[in-house]
């Protein structure tokens, strides 16, 4: 079995010779759910950011689809069939709605941008009622479904999101979640990486625990989160409170 | 032979104000990472204040106040401080880029300044018959140019030491440690810009003394002295001499004065008359491209240490 | 009183303005105060100057239109002078800045522009001499539009220049693929690189329009005024405050800042004196610095 996208024993970090990722190794298949959980400071969004080309990589390699990607410059991942929704800042917020999925829409000479940002307005209909508003004035959980538009518009396989529900009030925490269970359906890839273990684990197929650099536990979502040493360890529940 | 000492005198105390002006630069940039590229501005300041509180009574002018020469001196710190406190204070808040900005608005004003505002600094023809240290030996050249090298190199020395003492001291350590993070700088508000300003005063107060020691030893100051080709200058010896370094910064001074007085000579020996202005110009861009050369390629410089408590 | 210290500062503020874009551009894009902006517009002029002398060679006249000191081998050498001087601006990007700017300290990309101005000011000065010139030595007519104030059939025709680059350079940044690709960088550039927006791309464009402009006003100045080796000195203070004053980043706000100060700069002269015109960039400058850093229209403190 191939699988979509694989990171094997990847080392990443800002400095040379300071690996915030150390050695990590995950993989996701085409159509799933894959949650990236794990202890503040594990180096979760290092990992993320690494696979996106934000943070520099000492070793290991990232494959897609069966192209070694490792050393392909990020602007060019997302040409490859790899997007990337940072955490913050993940919205151009002196720009329209309309004019942040245009300027990603056209990155590649694309000739129908505008079919492409129809069919995201039809994904996402609250944003389409407010095209012409600056992406700065929008609330937090249209601004998560701006940024997963922006990323989803050039349609890639594979849509990485670092803490998607970060900052949002569990209504809107429900809703972008709800979301990517749809996009996943359209069978869009997804790894996310998430502190909301139970609401990330809930829909998630597969779950890592990433500890110090490097995955310390891989299972079915539903299996880690029901794994009481686990869940008291990493993810802050007890197994009392979780049933 | 006579003549050669003479000259060697001059050059050297000419050499030894660039370095008094390069180790003002290094407290404010290679010791706490503030750019400025209005130097002339801050050594015209002082050169002009020390002038007007030491020359005699004069019918058309401001100023002529008669006071001694260490007077003028100080009021000399004293006045650049002030203007490169209120320069920092107006910018340190911000990004270093304003700094910058800023510093060459001080300079444009101050060269306007001394250029138009005739009834207190002369004008274009400047001010003349500024006292000179010992002027009784003028009598006899050696001697009173090598008094002169000897009164240069004792302020350049007493400069050079206190900026030791205090880069050395808990002042200083804090001040490089802002230049180190200019983030972690900013988060600490408040008193990381005051740290700031007060090295870009004491830093200005040096170069100040520089120009105020210049227009003594030379006894006649205009504006032309202070053209945006002074700054450059000083940079250059910076640069080559290594920032962070009070030793490179003095190193680099004689050095690269060197460099551009035996360039002079040589342009003058080996091109036609008509065309030595130009050639002037021309070393000025062997000094700017070598300046670029030593950001790419050198940019801890020649002399500083080398542990690498230079920019890298 | 005269009203023609409104049309002077009219037209020194649409040069200043339209090199204010070029500073603003860079400063928001390249993240760096470029002090070597105001020596590229006085290269774009002399680059103007050496071709309409070729030129004015081949067809053995100033072939003035109409009214106006020039003709079309002005015109032509114009555009020459913007494509000259954003290939200078390419090599020296391609030579110094690019790999300065690698290494992550944007104050030494700073010291380095600040050097770079003094070896390209001076090598103008060894090539052309530091003796003013002139594209046409052809005396204009100014004339009388009411109000006591006067133009020349020049004023006329490079005012409407300036606002048709302005206006298309505004076009370009709202309505253009690229244009919303530097827009977008300048907001965001790590957010600019996941959504597949080539850095070095928008690094090129922002050195092209930046130069070219500087270029056009450039000969702007040597046109209406003279051409010096320091005419880009004496504006790079007055291009730096209106950046400043307009927000940075903002074309709109840079332009209309450099009408401000152009406007500020004339009545200066008029009520103080011509000598202290150039303390009037400095003045605005730090009221700004003091008052308002994020200027007109800035948003963000950078």
């Amino acid at each position: 079995m191939s699988a979509l996208l694989s990171v094997e024993r990847l080392e990443a970090g800002y400095e040379p010779g300071l690996s915030i990722v150390r050695g990590a190794s995950i993989h996701a298949d085409k159509g799933e759910i894959v949650v990236i959980l794990g202890p503040n400071g594990a180096g979760k969004s290092s990992l993320i950011k690494a696979i996106a080309g934000l943070v520099p990589v000492s070793g290991g390699r990232v494959v897609l689809a069966g192209e070694d990607i490792t050393a392909v410059p990020a602007h060019l991942k997302i040409r490859k069939g790899l997007a990337f929704v940072p955490q913050t800042e993940n919205v151009f917020t002196l720009m329209s709605v309309e004019e942040n999925l245009r300027v990603a829409a056209g990155v590649f000479g694309d000739r129908q941008v505008a079919a492409h940002i129809e069919e995201m307005f039809a994904l996402f209909p609250d944003l389409a009622r407010q095209r012409r508003l600056m992406a700065g004035s929008l609330s937090g959980g249209q601004r998560q479904m701006l940024a997963c538009a922006r990323a989803l518009i050039v349609k890639p396989g594979v849509l990485m999101l670092d803490e998607p529900s970060a900052g949002l009030s569990p209504k809107f925490v429900e809703q972008v979640f709800a979301r990517l269970v749809e996009i996943r359906a359209s069978g869009v890839t997804i790894v996310l990486v998430e502190q909301n273990a139970r609401a990330a684990l809930a829909i998630g197929d597969r779950a890592y625990v990433l500890v110090e650099g490097r995955e310390a536990h891989e299972g079915p979502a539903r299996s880690l989160w029901d794994d009481p040493l686990i869940a008291e360890l990493y993810l802050g529940h007890r197994k009392e409170g979780a049933a | 032979m006579i003549d050669l000492l003479g000259y060697g005198a001059f050059f050297l105390s000419t050499a030894l104000i660039f370095a008094i002006i390069t180790l003002g630069l290094n407290l404010q940039w290679g010791l706490t990472g503030l750019f400025n590229v209005g130097i002339a501005g801050f050594v015209a300041i002082g050169a002009y204040t020390s002038a007007l509180l030491t020359t005699p009574d004069t019918a058309d002018r401001i100023g002529g106040f008669g006071w001694p020469i260490l007077a003028g001196w100080l009021g000399a710190m004293v006045l650049t401080a002030a203007a490169a406190a209120f320069t920092g204070f107006a910018t340190l808040r911000l990004k270093s880029d304003y700094l910058a900005i800023t510093t060459f608005g001080v300079a444009v004003l101050v060269q306007l300044v001394t250029l138009n505002a005739i009834g207190l600094t002369g004008g274009p023809f400047g001010v003349a018959f500024i006292p000179r240290p010992f002027a009784g030996l003028q009598g006899n050249p050696v001697a009173f140019n090598f008094v002169n090298l000897a009164i240069i190199a004792a302020v350049t020395l007493a400069c050079y030491l206190a900026l030791e003492r205090l880069s050395r001291s808990p002042w200083g350590r804090v001040l490089r440690a802002l230049r180190e993070d200019e983030r972690a700088a900013v988060s600490l508000g408040k008193s990381a810009r005051s740290y700031r300003i007060q090295a870009f005063a004491v830093g200005g107060a040096v170069m100040g003394l520089a120009g105020a020691v210049q227009a003594h030893f030379i006894g006649f100051i205009a504006p032309d002295n202070y053209l945006p080709t002074l700054t450059f200058q000083v940079w250059a010896m910076l640069m080559v001499g290594g920032s962070g370094s009070n030793r490179g910064a003095v190193m680099g001074a004689l050095v690269v004065w060197a460099v551009w007085i035996g360039a002079g000579w040589v342009t003058s020996a080996l091109i036609p008359t008509g065309w030595q202005a130009r050639a002037a110009s021309l070393q000025i861009v062997a000094i700017g491209v070598m300046l670029c050369l030593i950001l790419l390629w050198r940019p801890q410089g020649f002399f500083g240490p080398r542990n690498g408590r230079g920019m890298e | 009183m005269s009203l023609q210290f409104l049309l002077d500062g009219l037209i020194s503020g649409a040069m200043i303005g339209l090199g204010a874009i070029g500073v603003t551009l860079t400063y928001s894009i390249l993240r760096f105060s470029n002090f070597a902006h105001g020596d590229l517009m006085a290269w774009g002029a002399y680059a103007a100057l050496v071709a309409v002398g070729a030129l004015g060679a081949i067809a053995g006249g100033p072939m003035a239109i109409g009214a106006l000191s020039f003709g079309l081998p002005l015109i032509l050498s114009t555009l020459f002078a913007m494509v000259f001087t954003a290939g200078l601006a390419l090599l020296l990007d391609w030579l110094l800045f690019a790999r300065l700017r690698a290494r992550g300290q944007a104050i030494i990309v700073v010291m380095a522009s600040f050097g770079a101005s003094m070896a390209l000011r001076n090598l103008l000065e060894f090539l052309f001499s530091s003796s003013p010139a002139y594209y046409s030595r052809a005396l204009q007519v100014a004339q009388p539009i009411g109000s006591g104030i006067r133009i020349t059939p020049d004023q006329v025709a490079l005012l409407v220049m300036t606002a048709a680059l302005v206006t298309g350079m505004h076009l370009f940044l709202t309505r253009s693929q690229r244009g919303r690709e530097m827009r977008a960088y300048s907001q965001n550039p790590a957010l600019a690189r996941v959504t597949g927006i080539d850095v070095a791309r928008v690094v090129r464009a922002t050195w092209v329009i930046g130069a070219a402009l500087a270029a056009a006003a450039g000969v702007m100045v040597g046109t209406l005024v003279q051409i010096r080796p320091l005419m880009g000195l004496d504006l790079l203070l007055p291009m730096f405050a209106a950046a400043i004053l307009g927000g940075i980043g903002s074309v709109p706000g840079a332009v209309l800042a450099g009408l401000i100060i152009g406007l500020s700069e004339a009545a200066a002269v008029m009520f103080v004196g011509a000598e202290w015109r150039a303390a009037v960039a400095f003045v605005i400058l730090m009221s700004v610095l003091l008052v308002k850093p994020t200027g007109l229209f800035g948003v963000t403190e950078r």
